[in-house]
């Protein structure tokens, strides 16, 4: 599904991704880890389109198409989804009226009419409550005033409603208290399914319990260096970053 | 003074009732007195009065039918009042007035009427009023004094609808709002300025007093929706007594020139002022809010915000003073003022203002002049919407945080869905410059 | 904390106003065409610089004295101001520090400026400037190693004319305002610098300014101009005795940073400000302004306290892409001072950007008012501004203001303009009281603190020397 090679990308002519190798298959959960710095974000934030990272070598295609090249909105209509770490806020721009109009860019690229009002409101209405989220928040501003963790609720609520192919979680546990992990975590186990992958961006093992991933991936200075399974989550949890990173260098 | 009003004046001198005599004779002489201020007037700086330079005859009625197109609320049944070119208009008003409201034209007041209007008319402007004040003074033909009883408590707004109306040769309109709201009465005032589509310059010189005795609550809606050629120079004087509440609530849409003054004049302690405020001047269009803050008694609060989107030619000025006089202790003060420049040809002038001669106050203001925020903009397009999409959503989303602030429901579903259309179908509101 | 507390911190005397006893030559007041001939010709200027201000003259005989600044001050008769004091020891010009009156250098070692070399805090070089004329200048031997120019103007209108001439009014123009006017018709001396190409400046140069003399004006004109890639940092710090009357002080400063410069200006201003009564003090009329060409930079930092009233824009004509402007000042007043002052930044080039802190502290009587303007022109695509104003105010009598014009004509501009205004609060004294402090020392202490940022950007020694002027300025302000 998701196939990234030799990835090198960065800000302001800086390097941080320097040659990352990436394959996640459809029906996977891959989890990435690494220490502050390594390029975690970065890797979400690229293959997402934000303005000022620059690829400057390598590929990353999403089903088959080259992402680099497509601008940000059609990456997302082709089913890339990235749960942002700090999600921005937009006053003025209610929620309702916000998902809605992404719902309906989503359909309207797969030649679907518009969803009618009251369609979208109720399945608006149950998607809250799936992550516990007051339905009175669907009438405020986009992100407006949330607290961090209303924020990234907010953020798996779109998720759930744009179905997505792949989605990039980026820290997406950060912040959050226990219950609001469990609540992630219901989200994401809910929609794991053989058509959709998931890409965990994480510093801590913890979300791993309750979301178990299949591939375990180490990130460090831009490069992925090493994979494995779950067990070397829970490696790393143990022994922290630092042996690794001294045995890449 | 150039003679360019002269004209309408001294039509206005022969229709008007003999208790107005002196009023307009004084603002005449004063009129007559000044010059039309330049560039080099500080009020002035950034408003040319240029396009005032031609005669301007009075007004004549209009056609009632076409006129009044576009101006119904959506599920309002309250009282409504249209003047259409300065001429009340009985077949588009509905004056059926709920308790404890009343409302008499300038020309229709009895003696015991005039008494109270003229023990009220000026006490909001006061003695060193402005220029164009005078003039609207002289020209005072036509005006409204509505009261709210003391202690009302109004659930709907009051529409007062002014309306101007294409006729033959240039002309001028002057109208004069006067609201007195009784000790710890609560009303709303929707103030609708329409027409103006084609057709010849049309002039409107609007003077609004509003007087909240003590404790007294006024939401004042002020919407300058005149088009094109549809001139208008406004005034908004409002006085607050002790523990009053004013809302006041301004939108304009351009025309070659809109200036509205608005002034608050805290003369009772416990007073509070909220006010907010919406340009959208495109085409070669030119909108000017001058706005001021008068905390002359202690322990009053006041808060301001006005947003503007300036596309094609267009020029928006902005001016928010706010003046804290000696001894207005504890005073509370903000202000703030953010514009977005759509075209490579707008401009924006502003001046946030702070003259303050108490210590023991908290005051703050800001401006900005930017552009759609770019981060918000990629989150949008990171959920599949475009970027034509994207730049809708959000420059709407930037002036409707400013019209969530209205408190009428009538007026907000009246107001958003037509907002929301415009920036929709113009590109000059929208988007980053071209 | 009590109204006399305040009062007693803030009135504390004006240390520099002393008069020395100087046998001076000094011009009878009256301003004519005969009076700028005089001093031309005492200066032995060449013709241009004659017909150059008798021009300047013409132009501002048809201006106004401007008017639109929050300040009041009875009439300045122009004609009862001598416009020419020379010590009259220096009649043939100093040619070491061993030449100087050593009576001058004992005024200004009291003033805390030592001129004998060996004294002198490593790495500043001083040009002193005394009534009209420049008294001294040090270091130059050091300075003239790197190819630095540091002399009095005076001598660079001989010394190196095709400097003079190119800049001399370049970046204010001789009819630019009523003061820039008056200033360069009559213009006495003031400091020239020239830093060549790719130089950096070895040292921090100095100018101190002194006015002694009664009944006379200051109208010193300073000229610094750092060719491409150099570097300057050059500080001025200016003191006037205490007299009743009112001194008029009408400077003109012009920088030009060339592509890639950098030019960093410095103002300790302690005119003396009138006594507690208002009576007395100098009229400051300052016109300053620099011109940033592509990728350079001029920073202006200010910290005000004294005059009676202040009337000055140290402003960046931002003409180059990439060029940088930036302006950080602190203005105290105290009493009955006034100050209306502020900045200017012109964006005129492409991703010019430019940073304004403004920190006013009235006190007293006073009036301290801010006004500045950001202007983004057509053609400052990606310009960025960034403003931050705020007043504190002490004592209930007092008056603080802010007035910043801003003007876009670019999209892509970005202009940010905050203020806000606040008391030293009675929740702050009393913390510091409860911890043992006294309320004067809590006030400093607040203040310093309020004007942090500013004092950050000060060369080291000019920070210390602000932040007890602010101290002495203060005092009595408690209550």
């Amino acid at each position: 599904m998701l196939k990234i090679e030799n990835l090198h990308a960065g800000v302001d002519g800086t390097d941080i991704l320097k040659g990352l190798n990436l394959e996640v298959k459809s029906g996977e959960v891959h989890a990435i880890m690494g220490p502050n710095g390594s390029g975690k974000s970065t890797l979400g934030h690229v293959l997402a389109g934000r303005p000022g990272y620059n690829v400057t070598a390598g590929s990353a295609t999403l089903l088959g198409q080259n992402l680099l090249e497509m601008e940000t909105e059609n990456r997302a209509r082709l089913g890339l989804f990235l749960a942002f770490q700090y999600p921005v806020e937009i006053p003025g721009v209610s929620n309702m009226e916000f998902l809605k109009a992404a719902v309906d860019a989503q359909r309207e690229h797969r030649g679907e009419p518009p969803i009618d009002a009251v369609t979208f409101m109720k399945k608006a209405r149950e998607t809250c409550k799936i992550v516990d989220l007051d339905p009175a928040f669907l009438k405020r501003g986009v992100n407006e005033g949330f607290s961090g963790g209303e924020k990234k609720r907010n953020e798996l609520m779109q998720m759930i409603l744009l179905e997505p192919r792949l989605a990039i979680l980026d820290e997406t546990d950060s912040g959050l208290d226990i219950d609001a992990l469990q609540v992630v975590a219901r989200g994401v186990n809910a929609m794991r399914s053989e058509n959709r992958a998931f890409v965990m961006v994480t510093h801590y093992q913890r979300l791993l319990d309750y979301i178990e991933p299949d591939h375990v991936h180490v990130l460090a200075d831009g490069r992925i260096v090493r994979s494995g399974d779950k067990s070397l989550a829970l490696e790393l949890e143990a022994r922290g970053y630092a042996w690794l990173e001294e045995e890449v260098a | 003074m150039s003679d360019f009003m002269q004209q309408a004046l001294d039509s206005a001198a022969a229709s008007s009732p003999p208790w107005l005599q002196d009023w307009q004779r004084a603002g005449r002489q004063r009129w007559n007195a000044s010059p039309l201020p330049g560039r080099k007037t500080e009020h002035w700086k950034y408003s040319s009065l240029q396009s005032l330079q031609q005669s301007f005859a009075r007004a004549e009625p209009g056609d009632v039918e076409l006129a009044a197109a576009g101006i119904d609320l959506p599920d309002f049944d309250g009282p409504r009042l249209v003047f259409i070119n300065g001429y009340y208009s009985p077949l588009q008003s509905a004056c059926e007035l709920p308790e404890g409201v009343s409302i008499v034209r300038f020309a229709d007041a009895d003696e015991e009427q005039s008494r109270r209007i003229r023990a009220h008319l000026g006490l909001a402007t006061g003695r060193d009023e402005p220029l164009f004040t005078a003039l609207n003074d002289a020209a005072l033909a036509e005006g409204v004094f509505l009261e709210f009883a003391p202690g009302a408590r109004l659930s709907q707004p009051v529409h007062v609808v002014w309306v101007s109306a294409n006729q033959a040769q240039a002309f001028s309109i002057n109208q004069r709002l006067l609201v007195l709201c009784g000790e710890s009465s609560s009303a709303s005032v929707i103030e609708h300025f329409a027409g103006g589509i084609g057709g010849q310059r049309s002039f409107t010189n609007g003077v609004t007093e509003l007087l909240l005795q003590a404790g007294a609550t006024l939401c004042h809606y002020r919407l300058q929706l005149e088009q094109e050629a549809a001139l208008h120079i406004g005034r908004v004087q409002a006085r607050l007594a002790t523990n009053a509440t004013l809302n006041s609530f301004h939108l304009a849409l351009g025309s070659e020139l809109k200036r509205v003054d608005l002034v608050v004049d805290f003369c009772g302690e416990g007073g509070h002022c909220e006010v907010n405020g919406v340009y959208l001047p495109r085409g070669r269009e030119h909108i000017d809010y001058h706005t001021c803050i008068e905390h002359r008694v202690p322990n009053c609060t006041s808060s301001e915000t006005f947003r503007g989107i300036v596309g094609d030619d267009a020029t928006a000025v902005f001016n928010g003073r706010i003046h804290i006089h000696r001894d207005a202790q504890k005073t509370r003060a903000e202000l703030n003022n953010r514009n977005l420049l759509t075209s490579t040809r707008a401009e924006v002038n502003t001046k946030p203002e702070l003259e303050i001669y108490a210590d023991d106050v908290q005051c703050a203001h800001g401006a900005t002049v930017a552009q759609l925020d770019e981060q918000a903009l990629h989150y949008l397009r990171s959920r599949g919407v475009s970027r034509t999409e994207g730049e809708v959503m959000l420059s709407f989303g930037f002036i409707n945080e400013v019209i969530e602030s209205v408190r009428s429901a009538a007026l907000r579903d009246y107001l958003q869905p037509m907002l929301a259309s415009r920036f929709a179908r113009d590109p000059a509101l929208v988007g980053q410059a071209s | 904390m009590s109204q006399e507390h305040i009062d007693r911190a803030i009135n504390r005397e004006y240390a520099a106003g002393f008069v020395s006893a100087i046998d001076s030559d000094t011009l009878a007041p009256g301003l004519d065409e005969e009076v700028i001939q005089f001093i031309s010709q005492k200066k032995g200027e060449p013709d241009w610089l004659l017909e150059w201000r008798l021009e300047a003259y013409r132009g501002f005989r048809q201006m106004e004295e401007p008017k639109w600044a929050h300040v009041h001050y009875p009439p300045i008769d122009l004609n009862a101001v001598s416009y020419y004091s020379s010590p009259r020891s220096m009649k043939d010009g100093p040619k070491s520090l061993d030449e100087v009156d050593p009576q001058l250098l004992e005024t200004y070692a009291k003033l805390g400026i030592p001129l004998h070399e060996q004294e002198m805090l490593a790495g500043v070089a001083v040009d002193a400037v005394f009534d009209s004329v420049s008294v001294a200048t040090t270091f130059r031997g050091k300075l003239a190693e790197a190819g630095v120019i540091f002399c009095p103007i005076s001598e660079a209108v001989h010394s190196h004319p095709e400097l003079v001439r190119k800049y001399l009014g370049s970046v204010v123009p001789r009819k630019d305002n009523y003061y820039a006017a008056l200033n360069s018709a009559v213009f006495s001396d003031g400091s020239f610098v020239y830093i060549p190409r790719g130089v950096r400046c070895p040292m921090e140069l100095s100018t101190y300014f002194r006015i002694n003399e009664a009944r006379t004006g200051q109208f010193e004109r300073t000229l610094i101009i750092a060719d491409e890639g150099s570097h300057v940092s050059y500080l001025e710090g200016c003191t006037a005795p205490m007299r009743d009357e009112n001194q008029l002080h009408a400077a003109v400063v012009e920088l030009v940073a060339l592509d890639g410069a950098q030019i960093k200006y410095s103002t300790v201003q302690n005119w003396y400000p009138g006594d507690a009564q208002g009576r007395g003090g100098i009229y400051n009329f300052v016109t300053k302004r620099g011109v940033a060409h592509r990728d350079a930079k001029i920073s202006w930092t200010q910290v005000e306290t004294g005059s009676a009233v202040t009337w000055k824009y140290p402003s960046c004509i931002l003409r180059g892409d990439n060029s940088v402007g930036e302006f950080y000042s602190v203005a105290l007043t105290n009493n009955f001072q006034q100050a209306d002052t502020g900045t200017k930044m012109i964006h005129l080039g492409k991703n010019t950007r430019s940073t304004i802190i403004s920190k006013g502290i009235s006190a007293g009587d006073s009036s301290n008012a801010y006004r500045g303007l950001v202007r983004m022109s057509p053609k400052a695509t990606g310009a960025r501004n960034y403003t931050q104003c705020d007043s504190l105010l002490i004592g209930h009598r007092c008056a603080a203001h802010t007035f910043p014009y801003i003007e876009s004509r670019n999209p892509s501009a970005v202009v940010e303009h905050e203020a806000t205004t606040s008391k030293v609060s009675d929740d702050q004294l009393y913390l510091c009281q409860q911890r043992g402090l006294d309320a004067e020392k809590a006030v400093s202490m607040i203040v310093n603190g309020f004007c942090k940022e500013v004092f950050k950007e000060l060369p080291m020694e000019f920070a210390v020397e602000a932040g007890k002027l602010l101290e002495v300025s203060l005092e009595g302000s408690v209550g």
